[in-house]
């Protein structure tokens, strides 16, 4: 559908990665999402999302599915965020 | 959500404040009423509207001064930072320029209604001010911007068309306080491509490219035909000034509508695949005005392409105008009513329990009441200059107020829970 590159998705013990640095909105919106909604209801999921900006439109949509974003610690100039299912 | 406070607030601290973008809304709202409700009083004059001052005029850009360029001014300051990673100059500025804006407008649609040039100069002159700082504030933006080639190319198109708009509605009001500079014919040519097709037109379809996948949560649309898609709308206004200005006339104002129809209908096929193809592909009654929109739209440019064909259409300027504001405020509306739940949800303090959804920010009563209203109102709209019917206008104007007053009463609700 699109010519822009395509996120980095790995796994970890962690949880699920994605990397969508250097993409153009609203690709790295709609590529966590996809994830987020692949990993399904599972309680224990998580998603690590590698950014290189604030995403402040996921907010609202993570909000409505009922997830969680928390910061943690990333490289420096990265924005990265465990998302996981609110309690 | 679990985001914490700090972290939000620099992420919000890269947006302007929620109090500018939608203090622009507000204003748009109101204007958006008062827009219909001068249809009332203005029926008589409506049907066989083909320019001049009077309660048509004033509607007519109630319309396109208040609601559509008001709201463009306010969603393109929120949300082109996001888009193109650029912070706003000056939200000082911006907030100073919304104010500015919002006298104009009310002192231009006036002096229109009144038929009062002086108090028309007047407004026009601060609009055009406001304007011309915003036009500051969109270049300084659209020139840092990288990476999101398809709206940067609408947005410099709608910034061109947007000075060629201020120029030829410069001349307009010249010529109304007696200092003709250009043709009439050919500043009013200008004005409608460069300030509906151009500015408004441009900037929404440029807009789609980043909200429409948003709303539907899929890919954007392929970069290639996009870029085609804006270059076809983009020769079609050229063809259209050159023709406004009496060069190859004869053939250049058939071709430029339909040139317009192609590049619309390749933006229509672009947006609809995007959408079909999302996680979210049923949009509900937003997206059904989204439609009624590129309709509207599609049918003012095949009006024009028969004008410009001569084949006889009655009353064809009013039933241009009609389709085009109608149009393009369809569109709009349809957006508006997606993006205002999500930037005051974005917006919104957490509570304990974190941000509010969207959904919970959206009045659905009242949409669903806009959205009845505000169908019927057009329909009869089209139905009076179709019938040359007085009554009709007013009964149009009559049902798009009541339509428009539910549309305030969402935008209320939305604003009273954002700030709970």
């Amino acid at each position: 559908m699109t010519s822009e590159p395509a996120p980095r998705r790995w796994s970890e013990p962690d949880g699920a990665h994605i990397d969508v640095r250097g993409l153009p909105p609203p690709q790295p919106l709609v590529a966590i999402l996809r994830l987020v909604r692949e990993t399904g209801d599972d309680a224990g999921a998580a998603v690590i999302v590698h950014h290189d900006r604030d995403p402040v439109l996921l907010y609202p949509e993570l909000a409505e599915l009922g997830w969680r974003a928390d910061r943690v610690a990333g490289e420096p100039g990265e924005v990265r965020l465990r998302l996981t299912r609110a309690r | 959500m679990g985001v914490p406070a700090g972290f939000l607030r620099d992420a919000r601290g890269r947006l302007l404040p929620a109090s500018i973008p939608f203090r622009f809304f507000g204003a748009a709202t109101v204007f958006h009423l008062l827009a219909w409700a001068a249809l009332v009083p203005g029926a008589l004059a409506t049907p066989g509207f083909a320019g001049g001052l009077g309660l048509p005029l004033a509607a007519l850009h109630l319309v396109t001064l208040g609601v559509l360029a008001m709201t463009a001014l306010g969603a393109s300051l929120q949300l082109l930072p996001v888009a193109t990673r650029q912070p706003v100059a000056s939200p000082r500025a911006a907030a100073a320029l919304g104010w500015v804006y919002l006298a104009g407008v009310a002192a231009t649609t006036l002096g229109m209604a009144l038929a009062a040039p002086a108090l028309l100069a007047a407004g026009a002159a601060a609009t055009v001010g406001a304007l011309a700082a915003y036009a500051a504030l969109l270049a300084r933006n659209l020139r840092g911007a990288r990476g999101v080639p398809v709206v940067t190319a609408h947005g410099w198109a709608a910034w061109v068309s947007l000075g060629l708009a201020l120029a030829s509605a410069l001349a307009l009001a010249a010529a109304w306080l007696g200092h003709p500079v250009l043709a009439r014919p050919a500043a009013v040519g200008l004005h409608i491509a460069f300030a509906a097709y151009g500015f408004m037109g441009l900037l929404v379809l440029g807009f789609s490219h980043i909200l429409v996948p948003m709303f539907a949560l899929s890919d954007a649309p392929p970069r290639g035909p996009s870029l085609a898609s804006a270059g076809a709308a983009i020769a079609a206004l050229a063809l259209s000034a050159l023709g406004s200005l009496g060069i190859a006339e004869a053939w250049l104002a058939p071709l430029a509508p339909a040139v317009g129809l192609l590049a619309l209908g390749s933006h229509v096929v672009l947006m609809e695949r995007a959408r079909a193809s999302g996680m979210r592909p049923r949009l509900g009654r937003s997206f059904v005005l989204v439609r009624v929109g590129w309709a509207g739209l599609g049918a003012s440019l095949a009006v024009a392409l028969a004008m410009a064909l001569g084949l006889g259409v009655p009353r064809a300027p009013a039933l241009f105008g009609a389709l085009l504001a109608g149009g393009l405020l369809s569109l709009l509306l349809g957006m508006l009513s997606r993006i205002v739940p999500f930037l005051a949800a974005m917006h919104s303090t957490p509570g304990r329990r974190g941000p509010p959804l969207p959904s919970a920010l959206t009045a659905e009563r009242p949409l669903k009441l806009h959205f009845g209203c505000h169908l019927g109102a057009f329909a009869l709209l089209l139905a009076a200059i179709a019938l040359d019917s007085a009554a009709l206008v007013a009964a149009a104007g009559a049902v798009g107020t009541v339509g428009a007053a539910a549309f305030g009463a969402f935008f209320a609700v939305a604003c009273h829970k954002m700030r709970r």
